[in-house]
């Protein structure tokens, strides 16, 4: 049976008369990665914030673990942990006092303060600098530390505010490792908002929202079959037999003297190409739409980077 | 109670490390000192402990200005961001205000007590009883004082709007307490001012303790300006202590209250910066 960890029913926010939120409802499965896109502005920020209770709804039902973000708010955050856009640590603790006092916030039992301590540092390497003062780290690691002490005290739900936004790629694919360990070790469920479209590639399910609406909710698998094509570009030895064979299907081409780049939706018409000119193609590439071109297609805008 | 005091012991922890603002309290404490014992020569002349009642007068002024400016805190915390992972941490707003409360109090009485111990080579005079009570005094006048600084904090939401507030509140108040310029001095017209004002009978109740005035008289209390007659009503001393409390626990409440309404996540939440 699955289990949903977040479960958001006709959510709706309003500053002023300016409609943030309009409507939207989606579930989250527990134990799974799920990412919120979105341009700047569409809602993102509201939906996190009002789920990490530290916004009022102006409607709807929003619950986490089946508790409700209005009502049963202590509940709720001491379920979820968040890792913030923006550094929410303190600069003049050091990386463990930062840790303990979160531990003191979160009842974590005083016995396994040390042990949790110890065993959060070394999921994202910071063992060594566990007596630090966070205001000296790199931005690279105080972004550990904070995603290190959004999991000391074992939440089931982890938000992740664009979690790698202004890292270097190296520190990027570092944090996305931990986040990997961390949901197959403690089987969390991870909602995050990112710009990269390469790290949502690798979500279980992706939502766009756009205007307030969630306009796309699927598998990334899904939304590129649904709203990509696949390019297919072919080095023919027989361009003529070729372009006949495409004219005669009414398939989408581009053509430059031998160079055929063919976009379709359909992988079994690609195969049957393949299958029917092999012998007269001498290259071949093949690229699947990305995720990039699915919310440029929804959104009608690039995602700032 | 464990939130609470992981919200003291951070603060009073960040405050050991702040060489800079440690040195600067006690030196500005010393500075007043030997400022105010040269220019109230002339007005503590006939008393018979001058440097007692000047002290005094000090103390209390120093645990107030600390007690009130250590409020400033929180403003640090919401603009750094930190008070964002106090938000959402499963902790109540009111621990939050009462942690915060105590952290600025503690320190506030820490402070005066370090002036008493540099009072007494400078010739106070205090014995175990008298400290004991004193440092009692202090603790009371901390937290009304922190809870009516925190409750301006969490009114003005930024730095410069609560430093503002602070000056027009704290100067009046200072200089209208006896603190400084003895109560029985001022102008007939400012009295009600200083019946009015918090700090008078802070400053007077202290100085009870200080000057050891146990066994006076209430006319010669009223005399000495420890004790106020307002038309034919005396407010001695220990009623003094008892309004403070009261007022005290007004702020209490009305911090609490602000900090549980206030949306103090607002204050960042907005506030994106990066590369876009």
């Amino acid at each position: 049976m699955t289990v949903n960890s977040i479960e958001v029913k006709n959510f709706s926010k309003k500053y002023g008369d300016f409609l943030a939120v309009d409507n939207i409802s989606f579930t989250v499965e527990e134990g799974t990665i799920f990412a919120f896109l979105g341009p700047n502005g569409a809602g993102k920020s509201t939906t996190i914030t009002t789920l990490c209770t530290i916004q009022e709804k102006t409607s709807g039902e929003l619950r986490i673990n089946g508790n409700d973000v209005t009502s049963q708010k202590s509940l709720v955050r001491k379920d979820i942990g968040i890792v913030f856009q923006d550094s929410t640590l303190d600069g003049k603790l050091t990386v463990e006092e930062n840790l303990k006092l979160h531990c003191d916030f979160y009842r974590v039992p005083k016995t396994e303060v040390n042990g949790r301590i110890g065993f959060v540092l070394d999921l994202v390497d910071l063992s060594d600098w566990k007596k630090a003062m966070v205001g000296g780290l790199s931005g690279g690691m105080k972004r550990r530390a904070e995603i290190a002490r959004g999991l000391v005290h074992f939440p089931k739900v982890l938000f992740l505010d664009e979690p790698t936004t202004g890292l270097d790629p190296q520190t990027r694919a570092n944090v996305w490792e931990y986040i990997h360990t961390l949901q197959k070790q403690k089987n969390i469920t991870i909602f995050l908002t990112t710009h990269y479209m390469d790290e949502a590639e690798i979500c279980g399910t992706v939502a766009i929202i756009d205007h307030g609406k969630i306009v796309a909710f699927d598998t990334p698998y899904n939304l590129k079959k649904k709203h990509t094509s696949t390019t297919m570009k072919i080095h023919s030895a027989a361009p003529e037999a070729l372009a006949g064979y495409l004219d005669a299907r009414s398939m989408k081409y581009r053509r430059e003297n031998a160079l055929f780049t063919v976009l379709s939706t359909e992988t079994k018409a690609m195969l049957e190409i393949v299958s029917l000119f092999k012998d007269a193609i001498s290259d071949i590439e093949i690229a699947k739409g990305t995720l990039n071109d699915v919310f440029i297609t929804i959104t009608g805008k690039e995602i700032r980077q | 109670m464990r939130a609470i005091n992981a919200i003291v012991m951070r603060n009073l922890i960040k405050l050991s490390r702040d060489g800079m603002r440690l040195f600067f309290t006690v030196f500005m404490a010393v500075i007043f000192l030997f400022i105010f014992s040269f220019i109230m020569k002339s007005s503590i002349a006939g008393l018979d402990h001058p440097m007692n009642y000047l002290i005094s007068g000090i103390i209390i002024m120093t645990v107030f200005q600390t007690a009130l400016n250590n409020s400033m805190g929180i403003l640090e915390d919401i603009s750094s961001g930190f008070m964002k992972e106090v938000l959402v941490a499963p902790i109540s707003r009111w621990q939050i205000a009462i942690g915060q409360m105590l952290s600025s109090a503690i320190v506030a009485v820490l402070q005066g007590a370090i002036i008493i111990v540099i009072g007494l080579f400078l010739g106070l005079r205090v014995d175990a009883a008298h400290f004991i009570l004193m440092l009692g005094l202090m603790a009371l006048v901390g937290l009304t004082f922190s809870s009516m600084g925190l409750y301006l904090a969490a009114l003005s939401k930024e730095s410069t709007a609560f430093q503002l507030l602070v000056t027009i509140i704290a100067m009046p108040l200072t200089f209208l307490s006896g603190a400084y310029i003895p109560t029985i001095v001022m102008p007939r017209i400012l009295l009600p001012v200083v019946f009015l004002n918090p700090l008078t009978y802070a400053t007077s109740a202290f100085r009870y303790v200080a000057l050891h005035m146990e066994g006076m008289s209430s006319a010669a209390l009223v005399k000495a300006g420890v004790a106020f007659n307002i038309h034919g009503f005396v407010i001695m001393p220990a009623l003094g202590a008892v309004l403070i409390l009261a007022i005290g626990v007004v702020f209490i409440i009305l911090c609490v209250n602000q900090f549980t309404n206030a949306d103090l996540s607002q204050v960042k939440t907005f506030r994106h910066h990066g590369p876009h």
